[in-house]
């Protein structure tokens, strides 16, 4: 399939179950929001790594938090209930908990709950107050330019990781400016967040290594240094530069939108813009059970 | 399912105790098994078509009306887990008492222990409230441990008065000892309040929107950017309108006590 001198491969990504939770930061600023939501979000780019996945879904007006103050949503995305809860108390008490003037609020409105404030509010030494407001049990914990006020607990929800896009490009120039105008358009997209650095990923990789210790290694099958040298490549000889973009989202559909999105942006700058072919990257399909397919998402375009 | 509508005949001689006239209850019976319930008057049982006509309209729900003069009428909706009731005048002592769910609405006023030990579910009077309004009953250690309590008109004496969770608004005037030995929970007043308000209390707020009482020694004003908790706070207030619509507007005062005991309550004063 070839659209606007763009080819686009008939396969598919494949992605996987996780657990996911919205948090809403609220700050006095939106800066100080923001500031809180880059910390919260910081080195999560990879469950492997990381232990999560984390990103900045949206900046919210004043009309739209629970306080009337500006704020961030944010999304984070873990392997399952327990390290997501992990995950949230750490990273929250590290990042949100120390940032002046924050408070946090659970963003869903319904899950399996997970301590949001309710092991952080000991850091009130005893003088930390609960508060049930129309139903929801907040702590306030007083701390030096006030107070932190937490919600007890925040819904966890099923959601899947590892959407991805695999944009082929002529040089570097095309590539960073093919997944940055992608990025730009998926970035609109709700329920999804792209975790890597500016929502790119270069070391793409596959599954197993030749050093025993390694579950993963480089996907040698799209090196552009290695085209000539691998058994097999995925490269033609005009491509020099290729860029993943990895998608996490609430919903398949929330991921298949983005995806979508991403399409269309690349398709709409033309292959003479540079990127000159889409792919995906999978397992053979026996991993994850979401598939999806790069021509269904662009005919739906 | 239908809506039970119980019109009082005339007024009883004595008091009569409701207790067990609940909408879930009589929506499995028959109008005819309903007319013969037996309720206290004095102390003698009395059926329910002695004292009451009994009609009934579609309606969604379990829903249970009373018309008519409740004044002599105790203990309506007390310990009810679910279903709707209705008071389309004043209603006596003991409404909603220990109630768990489901909604109260008494359209004139209430007599004393209104919501006594609530534990959840919404009452609302549109009129007053007598003393000991969602209070400990005596001998009880707990007052109100949920819900919700609304009070369009003025409140009487130890209102909320060792309180453990929960929810009151009183759009009027609270007498003396308003939230007294409150244990925890969240108490609004529009307008003036009587001696002695949060007297000994241990957790919880004690909102004034426009009442200035002189506090007890035994408060402290504390002085810090609270806002956050105060939007969260007025905002659901808001909803309940005048005179509680005003204070996102506000930056309220805060006080905290009573040290004489925990002294891990707050008093804000939002005039």
């Amino acid at each position: 399939m070839i659209r606007n001198g763009v080819t686009i491969d008939d396969t598919f990504a494949e992605a996987f179950p996780m657990r996911a939770t919205r948090l809403v930061i609220t700050a006095h600023t939106a800066a100080w929001a923001r500031r809180a939501a880059v910390s919260l979000t910081g080195f999560a780019t990879s469950v492997i790594g990381c232990g999560c996945e984390a990103g900045i879904e949206r900046e919210l007006p004043a009309s739209e938090t629970p306080d009337g103050r500006p704020g961030v949503a944010v999304l984070i995305f873990a392997v399952s209930v327990k390290e997501l809860a992990k995950q949230v108390e750490r990273r929250v008490g590290q990042c949100v908990l120390t940032c002046p003037t924050t408070a946090v609020y659970a963003g869903l409105p319904a899950g399996e709950p997970i301590a949001l404030g309710r092991g952080l509010r000991f850091f009130g030494d005893g003088w930390q107050i609960a508060k049930v407001i129309d139903g929801v049990r907040y702590w306030r914990v007083p701390v030096m330019d006030g107070e932190f006020v937490a919600q007890e607990t925040t819904p966890a929800v099923k959601a899947i990781g590892g959407g991805n896009l695999l944009l082929l490009a002529r040089d570097t120039d095309a590539a960073l400016a093919g997944a940055e105008a992608a990025v730009g358009a998926m970035r609109a997209v709700p329920n999804t967040i792209l975790p890597f650095p500016g929502g790119v990923v270069r070391s793409g990789s596959k599954v197993g290594s030749k050093y025993a210790q390694l579950p993963a290694s480089t996907n040698d099958a799209f090196c552009p240094a290695l085209a000539a040298l691998v058994a097999k490549t995925e490269l033609t000889p005009e491509i020099r530069c290729v860029l993943e973009i990895v998608i996490d989202g609430i919903t398949e559909a929330d991921v298949a939108a983005a995806m979508r999105a991403g399409i269309e942006a690349i398709v709409a700058r033309g292959a003479a813009a540079g990127v000159l072919r889409i792919s995906a990257g999978n397992y053979g399909g026996k991993l994850g059970p979401f598939h999806f397919h790069l021509r269904r998402l662009a005919e739906a375009a | 399912v239908s809506e039970i509508v119980l019109r009082v005949k005339r007024a009883p001689a004595l008091r009569v105790d409701m207790r067990g006239v609940l909408p879930q209850r009589l929506a499995a019976l028959s109008p005819p098994e309903i007319e013969r319930l037996t309720v206290w008057h004095g102390n003698e049982r009395l059926a329910l078509a002695e004292l009451f006509d009994l009609e009934t309209r579609d309606a969604e729900g379990a829903a249970l009306r009373f018309e008519g003069d409740l004044g002599r009428f105790d203990r309506v909706g007390a310990a009810l887990a679910g279903g709707r009731i209705e008071v389309a005048g004043s209603v006596g002592d003991y409404v909603g008492v220990q109630m768990r769910a489901g909604a109260i609405r008494v359209a004139g006023s209430a007599g004393m222990f209104a919501g006594c030990e609530m534990a959840g579910g919404e009452l609302t009077i549109a009129g007053d409230a007598g003393d000991f309004a969602a209070a400990a009953l005596p001998g009880s250690m707990e007052g109100m441990r949920g819900g919700r309590l609304v009070v369009a008109g003025n409140a009487g004496e130890r209102l909320g008065d060792r309180m453990r969770r929960g929810w009151i608004a009183v759009h009027g005037d609270a007498g003396a000892f308003a939230g007294a030995r409150l244990v925890a929970g969240t108490i609004a007043i529009g307008g003036a309040v009587g001696a002695h308000p949060a007297f000994g209390m241990r957790r919880g707020t004690l909102l004034l929107a426009r009442a200035q009482p002189l506090l007890a020694p035994t408060f402290v004003a504390t002085a810090h950017d609270f806002s956050a908790f105060w939007q969260l706070l007025a905002r659901e207030l808001a909803t309940l309108g005048a005179p509680f619509d005003a204070l996102v507007a506000r930056t309220p005062a805060r006080w905290v006590g009573d040290l004489g005991v925990d002294g891990q309550g707050e008093v804000l004063l939002a005039a």
